[in-house]
């Protein structure tokens, strides 16, 4: 019974605020939505069990990533635009179906899945998240884990290389 | 076929459903926003949604190799996120604009 009411909330408070995110046309006003929108998400991962990653998603979503959106807004000094959407009432009205469409058949296949889908064999209970975790990270995924690394690296090479860019296909000769 | 012991009892339907929604809502940012930082959200928003399905997912299966998942999906989300914020910056300096009515076509 409390489940339900606390998922229930918890649903509405996310529709409401992805919903705002999508459609006011201040992108700065997008973009705190959107952290609203990350800490709901992150109440929804703590429902779930997972404490570690709603604590995660909070540090790295609501407090890292946004913060450099929100930078990043502030210092191009963008106005709320007039037209912020894309033009033309039927190519829109196709892209909402499309994308309606797909999120149909993603919901649709996920819940018949469901039905055929399994408890794993080492299956382990709800306690010490965090250290399960941990040992999952250092074990079975370490190559993945390591080749993380990399990535990263090569990421903050490519972003100053970006940073640097000049001309591109629009060079003015 | 909707009765209230499955409106009641919270499962992984639900969570699928709710991740579903935002998902969407996430593709029609990308879809219809001509703020290429806007768009930019608008990936962030789907990333979060298939990261929540993923937990549903590792509750459901009881181990946890969906919260290992969900790690690597926020790093490279974090990655992306740089990667995009320096291509807008690129983009601001060239045409002092991130709308993308200004450079929908490229040139090679």
């Amino acid at each position: 019974m409390w489940e339900a009411i606390g998922f229930y909330s918890l649903a509405i408070f996310l529709i409401f605020f992805g919903y705002q995110t999508i459609t006011v046309p201040n992108p700065i006003h997008s973009a705190l939505y959107l952290v609203l929108t990350m800490i709901g998400i992150s109440a929804a991962f703590f429902n779930l069990g997972a404490q570690f990653i709603a604590g995660v998603q909070m540090i790295v979503y609501a407090g890292a990533v946004m913060v450099l959106f929100v930078m990043v807004l502030m210092l191009f000094d963008l106005k709320s635009e007039l037209r912020s959407f894309s033009r033309g009432l039927f190519s829109g009205g196709i892209k909402v179906m499309s994308a309606a469409l797909l999120a149909g058949l993603a919901i649709g296949a996920a819940n018949s899945s469901v039905a055929i889908m399994e408890t794993a064999d080492d299956a382990v209970k709800e306690v010490d998240v965090t250290r399960q975790l941990g040992i999952l990270l250092y074990t079975k995924y370490l190559y993945a884990f390591e080749a993380l690394g990399v990535l990263l690296l090569v990421v903050a090479v490519g972003v100053v290389a970006v940073s640097r860019m000049k001309g591109g296909t629009h060079a003015q000769h | 076929m909707l009765n209230t012991e499955t409106l009641l009892h919270i499962g992984l339907g639900h969570y699928i459903f709710l991740s579903g929604i935002l998902f969407s809502f996430g593709m029609i940012a990308v879809l219809m926003r001509k703020n290429v930082i806007v768009m930019l959200m608008g990936v962030e928003l789907m990333l979060n949604a298939v990261n929540l399905s993923f937990i549903a997912f590792s509750k459901e299966m009881g181990n946890y190799n969906g919260h290992v998942m969900v790690f690597f999906v926020m790093t490279i989300a974090a990655a992306e996120a740089g990667v995009g914020l320096a291509l807008a910056v690129a983009i601001y300096k060239k045409f002092h604009e991130v709308n993308i009515r200004f450079f929908e076509h490229l040139r090679g």
